[in-house]
């Protein structure tokens, strides 16, 4: 049966010119892949993007994995590698990753006045999360979509992108502060400022 | 007894509970007392907890069937069927 095999037998097949293996694997991982590219890029359209880009290269390259990581591991890094390529391209003025620790203070986080999470989550709310993510540097939003978000280990990110668990661990906790303080900003404004600026 | 500083630079393995058991101790004794600190934690913890519900939409059927395509298209090209 199709669902019995593991993993590692489809990428065997795979590599063997087995297409059904290949179109497997393509079944069970899409959905995921689309997921963490919309995540890190927020656009539908370049997120379809990454989906075709990760399972081409990986298609084309599959023969050369040599199994020194899992399947998830390797897909998950051709699709932040393809993410972190297309965000760089549309390089917003973002502050380097150098020089992205300046300001990690928020501004008044005492104003801040957090309720239950679910009542929290509005439209509004969640738009001001987009824009805080889109302000990160792209190294910090990699970082930060896949361990705040994805909710992945310390140690599969590193895996995945290829950096030390110390060199996460850093670049997550200034990521977090970053997104923290924009929110604290948002929170601490006057509600009807908020909902005008909405409009 | 940690200094606000510490602290702050020791908060995010603190909340991945990523701390030596000494250092946990001196965490909390310092978070019970230090308002600031204990603002900074809040808020961190609370910014932590509105991205792990934050929805993401599914993928498209429609997203599927292109990629589906994409795929058949580099098979061809690989077999020299097509262009």
């Amino acid at each position: 049966m199709i669902q019995t095999e593991t993993d590692e037998q489809l990428v065997r097949k795979s590599q063997e010119d087995d297409e059904r293996a290949f179109g497997e694997l393509v079944s069970r991982y899409e959905s995921k892949v689309y997921s963490l590219a919309l995540k890190m890029l927020r656009n539908p359209e370049d997120a379809e993007d990454v989906l075709q880009d990760t399972f081409l290269r990986a298609y084309r390259g599959i023969k050369s994995f040599k199994g020194n990581s899992t399947f998830s591991t390797w897909i998950y890094r051709i699709t932040a590698n393809s993410a972190l390529m297309r965000l760089r391209k549309r390089q917003l003025p973002t502050v380097s990753i150098d020089d992205a620790d300046e300001r990690e203070a928020p501004i008044n986080i005492a104003d801040w006045a957090p309720g239950p999470v679910e009542q929290m989550l509005n439209q509004e709310t969640q738009a001001a999360m987009t824009e805080a993510i889109e302000a990160l540097p792209p190294e910090f939003r990699q970082v930060f979509v896949l361990r705040d978000i994805e909710e992945l280990s310390n140690a599969e990110v590193a895996e995945i992108l290829d950096l030390s668990v110390a060199a996460v661990k850093s670049r997550l906790h200034r990521a977090r502060l970053k997104v923290r303080n924009r929110l604290a900003t948002y929170f601490s404004e006057p509600r009807t400022r908020r909902a005008m600026g909405a409009q | 007894m940690m200094t606000c500083k510490e602290v702050l630079e020791s908060l995010s393995g603190y909340l991945d509970e990523d701390l030596k058991q000494d250092l946990v101790v001196e965490m909390k004794k310092h978070i019970g007392v230090c308002t600031e600190c204990r603002a900074e934690f809040d808020t961190l913890t609370m910014t932590i907890k509105l991205y792990r519900h934050f929805e993401t939409p599914e993928m498209p059927t429609d997203c599927h069937d292109r990629q589906v395509k994409v795929l058949e298209l580099e098979k061809m090209r690989r077999s020299g069927k097509g262009a």
